[in-house]
């Protein structure tokens, strides 16, 4: 099979989405509202190219000068101005439209192309060019005569434009590929998202995909269900039972956390859900990397929290075991905290893992439909990486017989289910633990009570008989007498 | 009336160079590119080339040692205007009698412009 030549767009992750990467020699349209990322897009494919040894010629059009460009791309970490007018040059070829037409254009940047050795051009202003063309014939025409002298000395191009070019439309059907960038207002916030529209010789990835400008410039986030769906994952479970670091847990499981399990941990705020995770994740140890992966308390928080329980997460930090992530809750992207979530697992090789809690993805998601293939997709490959993982998730009411675990689609893309309540007892509140699920091994139905012993949360003993625990309002059971 | 040919791609700026230095009272002539200000060059034989470094077809220092080159023009003053190569330019005082980086006004443009011509 006929392997392509790829050029590194040099945007994380872009490459996955294109399938690999621009095709090299080949031509593509990028199209967007103004203030999409067009610009900063193409010039950080192009310095990426420079950076590689590649020469660029950046054509213009548009009205904006050249040094207010500069001036704005100067934020930006990619760019570097000492390779201007030496690996790359930004010419405008405004005047030569104006004055002699788009043939006069093409004559010129074929001339560019081989004069400068460009391995790949950027046409800022398509849009312009339409507007000169007398029909769209002559459009046609252009863009196959640019890209086709372009492809003939190896130049890859890309073709801007503001305006959105319908898909039937001569320049759609002539390029070898479409990438369409958003900008737009979901509720209060903007979120941005890329379509790759049309990809030729290329598997690339469908569908919309988040994206961030930051100083380092384009960032993409694929949708986590798109990239992983298409690697095929080992997922033997793993037959190690692994210990969960509280007291008399691990024999209510059936002797540990199944190796490469998810457990989610539910109840409602106080009932013990981050101290269970704070014992799983003192644990670590070389042999076993563990990561905090948090929403809701910042490290400093976190390991005054620990300290307080008696639990010892210095140690294992300082050994570079264990390691904190948080993530404010504010506006974060879902594919984002995905990406991160895989990155910080894969970088440390993390064995043991706590997400606390689950609702932060949830609050993340610009469409929560897909938050069942996102969460399948996210657990599938935690399972291949052999990672052991307990997630939290929050319950609304305190006490009440209604217990609203996430949508039933989600729970049962988890292996474990382990429930903490509060338990009102003869005026008392009980904290009580239940497993309900383990996969693939039997455990110990039967609700117990917690406590905090001289280091962290500890299971205690076998609740008293009691009817109602499960609603948080117990009775006891009076044991009938003998008459 | 002295002539100034402009060699500018880009429009706004030429635009914006020629209205300054008619205004002064020169008489201007613009070309978009390096080798329509050759061509300019050599058919006005000029007092003055104001010209920017990246242009299609042809560079301000291509034609600025293109002008070196030729017995009859080596002798015409030629000034770069650049935002961003200015020390390339800086680097070959043998082709330039002056670099202005840009942005640059009024005043430093007439003063090193009335500085250069004879």
């Amino acid at each position: 099979m006929h392997k392509l030549s790829r050029l590194p767009t040099g945007i994380p992750r872009l490459d996955i989405i294109l399938g690999g990467g621009l095709v090299e020699g080949a031509s593509y349209i990028v199209q967007g509202q103004p203030g999409a990322g067009k610009t900063i897009l193409s010039n950080q494919v192009a310095f990426a190219n420079v950076g590689r040894g590649g020469k660029v010629l950046y054509v213009t059009l548009l009205a904006e000068t050249h040094d207010r460009l500069f001036q704005a791309l100067g934020t930006l970490d990619f760019f570097d101005r000492a390779q201007l007018g030496v690996s790359i040059s930004y010419v405008s070829v405004f005047q030569t439209l104006r004055d002699d037409g788009l043939s006069a254009v093409v004559s010129l940047i074929r001339q560019e192309i081989a004069r400068q050795g460009a391995t790949l051009l950027v046409f800022d202003g398509l849009l312009n060019a339409s507007d000169r063309a007398d029909t769209n014939l002559d459009v046609k025409t252009f863009v196959a005569e640019v890209q086709s002298q372009a492809a003939f000395a190896g130049c890859t191009v890309l073709f801007l434009t503001s305006t959105r070019i319908a898909e039937d439309s001569p320049e759609h059907t002539m390029v070898d590929g479409v990438i369409e960038l958003h900008n737009e207002l979901v509720g209060v916030r903007t979120v941005r998202r890329l379509q790759v529209k049309k990809s030729r010789g290329s598997a690339g990835l469908g569908g919309y995909h988040q994206f961030e400008i930051t100083s380092a410039g384009l960032v993409a986030y694929p949708r986590l269900e798109a990239i992983l769906s298409t690697e095929a994952a080992d997922n033997e479970p793993g037959g190690r039972q692994i210990a969960s670091g509280t007291a008399g847990f691990d024999a209510m499981l059936g002797g540990g956390l199944p190796e490469s399990s998810v457990t989610l941990v539910f109840g409602p705020s106080g009932c013990g859900k981050t101290s269970l995770g704070l014992n799983f994740l003192s644990q670590a140890s070389a042999a076993e990397p563990a990561l905090h992966f948090g929403f809701y308390e910042t490290p400093p928080r976190l390991l005054k929290k620990a300290r307080a329980l008696g639990v010892d997460l210095e140690t294992p930090i300082k050994s570079g075991a264990l390691e904190l992530i948080y993530n404010p809750m504010t506006e974060n992207l879902l594919d984002k905290l995905g990406h991160r979530l895989l990155d910080a697992i894969r970088s440390r090789g993390v064995k043991r893992l706590l997400i606390d809690g689950l609702g932060g993805f949830e609050r993340a998601a610009v469409h929560p439909s897909r938050l069942v293939e996102f969460f399948a997709a996210l657990t599938n490959e935690i399972r291949v990486l052999g990672v052991t993982t307990l997630a939290t998730w929050e319950l609304r009411d305190l006490f009440g017989p209604t217990v609203t675990a996430p949508g039933s689609e989600i729970s049962s893309l988890l292996d474990n289910l382990v429930m903490l309540r509060h338990v009102e007892l003869e005026s008392r509140y009980k904290r009580t633990i239940s497993v309900l699920k383990v996969r693939d091994s039997g455990y110990e139905p039967v609700i117990h009570e917690l406590g905090f012993g001289s280091r962290g949360l500890a299971v205690v003993s076998a609740l008293e008989p009691v009817t109602g625990a499960t609603t948080g309002v117990a009775t006891a059971i009076v044991p009938e007498t003998d008459a | 009336m002295p002539l100034i040919v402009i060699a500018e791609d880009e429009f706004l700026i030429a635009d914006v160079l020629v209205i300054m230095l008619e205004d002064a009272g020169y008489e201007v002539a613009a070309a978009s590119h390096g080798k329509a200000a050759l061509t300019l060059v050599r058919e006005k034989r000029p007092s003055l080339v104001i010209t920017d470094f990246m242009m299609p077809l042809m560079t301000g220092l291509e034609l600025a040692q293109a002008m070196r080159a030729d017995g009859e023009l080596a002798h015409i003053p030629v000034m770069l205007v650049s935002g961003a190569q200015g020390s390339i330019g800086r680097a070959h005082p043998d082709v330039f009698d002056a670099v202005l980086d840009k942005p640059y006004n009024e005043k430093q443009l007439l003063e090193t412009v009335s500085r250069l011509l004879p």
